[in-house]
């Protein structure tokens, strides 16, 4: 159908945003280079779980930062901003809410996740280091927890927190130096509050979203696997016999294997 | 060739160049002793000459001294092959240059940034900071009664407030053999991970006393346990049963004016005798789970800066 | 050049690049919008969560989901019981395995840390280029295993229950045991409950289970008497040789004596 001069002239004027944005920075490409890449066309459910983890880390993300608005990280007030944040502040109860529970999924999620891949055998050749910075993440999340666990300041918290840096504590020659560090001292005392806290909104998630990176990176950039169990997986083993390259007659070699698999 | 004379000129500087960076390091040595803009000085003669030599260092690395010879030997290359080569030559010896010193020069603004800041990190909690020696006054004697163990909540530092709030189990054991008053103070903290440990008896709280910030409630225990793990001790805080790896900790104490002063915190191995005949050895405080004596105690040689007394 | 392993996993990998190429889909739309129902699950359970959480609390009361907040932090406490969420209960009740002073460091560094090298480490001795779970004998059976006993323990550390816990379930008792009127009874199991005789025995279901001391839930069908029981108690290896349990003397005679009749009556639930 060919477009009318208006039609053409108005499409230029829409498209001229990114066309003006790539010839400056390249972004559009790198885009089209994210969005339109080839996935195996057998992916399934199941590989939706690193997508559900990265939302419920960036759930994590935005309502930490609304919930900093109003906490207070000091062992005088720290309880009582909780207090403020559940009662008092305009749907405080919600980002909290979204807060502690949002942690709970994002753990579970982490380790679905974890089994996903260890299922599907995903960590191997060429994917050694995605299953590594993913290991990295996994702990990183969990001292996610462990540091923000303490932030309320209320009992569980506290004695949660003691039983934890003193775990620390009994490792072997570096232990108590490690216990000292995490405390700031030698008891718990008012700066393990902000030191905690500090641990928790910067150091920790600085780290997760620069592995959240290069995790992603290495995943677009390797691909994602086939289920193994799927008959045509990418990159399944053809019969070296017949087909020495192996790739030239693919389709052939497709029916012949599904054949293969109906027989055994 | 203008590479020839700028080498012909640097030549006899080269050997002055390590003189100069000595005479910085003497500079900044006296004058750490005598006055500090003396060593800023030293620092600055240091940095000027140690750069020119590094300069004349990685220029000399270079093969830029053998080109003339070699051309001279292998008798005529052309006239552009030699001023190719030599520029390319000039190049590679300043690029070597230019990597050192931006690698170095980097390592200088990243140890700029990040000393101080993981010393500012990391070295408070290893000063002693933070912790406080006043002695805490736990009131008149006769709110100890001889024989019960009494729950003593106090703060521990009055700067710090409700985060310094401690728990000792406080028996008065009468007067020891040789007529000075004796108390058994035991922390409340399980020695297995630091989990508050509970008296396992009947607490009277109807007869519930408060000294100032002080609460005592006086109960009958036989023994402690703990309730994360499981921990249990007698009421000398021997470990009878779990995980506790020593006996409960302890602390020192005084009395002033007919009032029981708290004094040291210290970590016990294992308690013989009882009451006002308990012997034991005191260790300085150590972590929960931390191993004070036996063999055990080899895992962790190294004594921890600022740990309190 | 390159061992005839390395050799297929890269002709592997070239194959799956070239598949991929020719017969995958795009992400966008096929698989991002997969990704992005999932997303829109994951946001709605959170907020489903949250609004639960906060509307299923009655005027202080815990809600479905448990309290809004705890008491606040009483560094002092002597009646607080510490428990760590609910994603370190694995670990917690690993300590509790561990009730040895020699084997403390096993189970807070040394299993842990072990474990998480394997964890970390696992690309490098997993090497075969099998993917399908079911062909990897090894990986099978060590995937169910870490299943179980990851699961066993979270649930065990959620549903442990402690010696000091048991004064919240003399109530229980009261109405198991059928004294629930009598007042004398219920202020000596009370009396009972926190002796800390549960920090190592078994009463009805609460109380250690891992020290191996005798259940007192039927004490009182052996009808031992209660002089033997108040013997027995000041000092356990007299009357059983070799016990070792501690003793409860310092209870003072009228505790023992009360709690000797507590044991003497515990004859099972009636019911």
């Amino acid at each position: 159908m060919a477009k009318s001069a208006r039609q053409a002239q108005i499409e230029k004027a829409a498209l001229y945003p990114l066309d003006w944005t790539e010839e400056r920075t390249g972004l559009v490409g790198y885009t089209k280079w994210f969005l339109f890449r080839n996935v195996p066309r057998d992916v399934n459910w199941m590989q939706t779980l690193g997508a559900a983890t990265l939302t419920a880390f960036i759930v994590q993300a935005t309502t930490g930062v609304f919930l900093a608005m109003y906490y207070k990280p000091d062992p005088d007030s720290a309880y009582a901003s909780i207090q403020n944040i559940t009662n008092e502040v305009t749907l405080g109860w919600l980002v909290r809410g979204m807060h502690k529970w949002g942690a709970s999924l994002f753990i579970i999620l982490m380790f679905l996740h974890m089994a996903r891949t260890f299922m599907f055998g995903a960590y191997k050749y060429p994917r050694e280091l995605n299953w590594i910075t993913g290991v990295i993440l996994l702990v990183m999340g969990m001292a996610e927890g462990f540091t923000g666990y303490l932030l309320p300041w209320d009992q569980t918290a506290y004695w949660a927190t003691v039983v934890g840096i003193n775990i620390n504590a009994t490792a072997p020659i570096a232990g108590p130096f490690i216990a000292q560090f995490l405390q700031g001292g030698a008891q718990i005392g008012p700066d393990t509050l902000s030191k905690f806290y500090s641990l928790h909104m910067l150091v920790i998630p600085g780290g997760i979203m620069a592995l959240i990176g290069l995790h992603m990176y290495l995943v677009i950039r390797l691909g994602v696997t086939s289920p193994p169990w799927s008959p045509t997986a990418a990159g399944r083993p053809r019969d070296e016999g017949e087909e020495p390259q192996g790739y030239g007659a693919y389709r052939e070699g497709l029916i012949r294997e599904h054949e293969e698999d109906k027989a055994s | 060739m203008s590479d020839g004379t700028d080498n012909h000129d640097q030549a006899p500087g080269s050997s002055l160049w390590p003189i100069g960076f000595a005479i910085g390091i003497a500079c900044i040595l006296v004058g750490l002793v005598i006055s500090w803009p003396a060593a800023v000085l030293g620092a600055a003669v240091t940095i000027v000459f140690g750069v020119l030599w590094i300069r004349d260092a990685a220029r000399s690395h270079a093969p830029v001294d053998s080109a003339p010879a070699h051309a001279l030997v292998d008798g005529t290359p052309s006239e552009a092959q030699l001023a190719a080569e030599e520029q390319h030559l000039e190049t590679y010896g300043r690029a070597g240059f230019l990597t050192l010193a931006t690698i170095g020069l980097g390592g200088v603004i990243g140890a700029g940034v990040v000393l101080p800041s993981l010393g500012f990190a990391v070295l408070p909690s290893f000063t002693g900071e933070g912790i406080e020696t006043n002695p805490v006054d736990l009131g008149p004697i006769s709110n100890f009664p001889e024989g019960t163990f009494v729950i003593t909540s106090f703060t521990g530092s009055k700067r710090q407030g409700d985060v310094s709030r401690r728990t000792a189990y406080i028996r008065n054991n009468g007067l020891s053999a040789e007529k000075e008053p004796s108390f058994t103070i035991i922390y409340s903290r399980c020695v297995h991970l630091g989990c508050p440990i509970q008296p396992n008896g009947p607490a009277f709280k109807d007869q519930a006393k408060t000294y100032k910030d002080v609460t005592l409630t006086p109960v009958k225990p036989a023994g402690f346990g703990c309730p994360c793990h499981g921990g249990a001790y007698d009421t000398e805080g021997n470990r009878t049963a779990g995980p506790p790896v020593r006996s409960l900790d302890r602390y020192a104490f005084s009395v002033a004016d007919g009032n029981l002063i708290l004094g040291d915190h210290f970590s016990v191995g294992t308690v013989a005798g009882t009451a006002a005949d308990a012997v034991m050895t005191r260790y300085p405080v150590a972590y929960p789970g931390v191993h004070v004596d036996g063999i055990e105690r080899f895992l962790y040689p190294l004594p921890v800066p600022g740990a309190g007394a | 050049m390159a061992s005839k392993k390395v050799q297929e996993d890269r002709d592997a990998f070239k194959r799956y690049k070239e598949d991929v190429k020719k017969e995958g889909k795009p992400f966008f739309p096929y698989a991002i919008f997969h990704d992005t129902v999932m997303s829109f699950v994951v946001v709605a359970v959170i907020i489903g969560l949250a609004v639960i959480w906060k509307f299923t609390v009655d005027d202080g009361q815990p809600g479905a989901l448990g309290p809004l907040y705890e008491k606040e932090a009483d560094p002092g406490t002597t009646n607080f019981i510490p428990r760590p969420d609910w994603f370190f209960y694995f670990l917690f009740y690993l300590l509790r395995i561990f009730k040895w002073p020699e084997s403390v460091v096993l189970g807070t560094v040394g299993i842990p840390t072990l474990l998480l090298i394997l964890l970390i480490m696992l690309p490098f001795y997993d090497r075969r280029p099998e993917r399908l779970l079911l062909r990897r004998p090894v990986a099978f059976v060590a995937a169910i295993l870490v299943v179980i006993s990851m699961g066993v323990l979270t649930w065990k550390g959620a549903t442990a229950k402690e010696g000091s816990e048991a004064v919240g379930e003399v109530p229980t008792w009261a109405k198991e045991q059928g004294f629930a009127d009598n007042a004398v009874a219920v202020e000596v199991a009370t009396l009972f409950a926190e002796s800390g005789c549960l920090n190592c025995h078994v009463y009805l279901g609460a109380g250690g289970q891992n020290l191996g001391a005798p259940e007192l839930t039927e004490e009182g069908l052996k009808n031992r008497g209660i002089e033997w029981q108040v013997a027995h108690l000041k000092n356990p290896s007299s009357k059983v040789p070799g016990s070792p349990m501690p003793s409860f003397a310092d209870l003072g005679d009228e505790n023992l004596t009360k709690i000797a009749t507590f044991l003497e009556a515990s004859k099972g639930p009636q019911k």
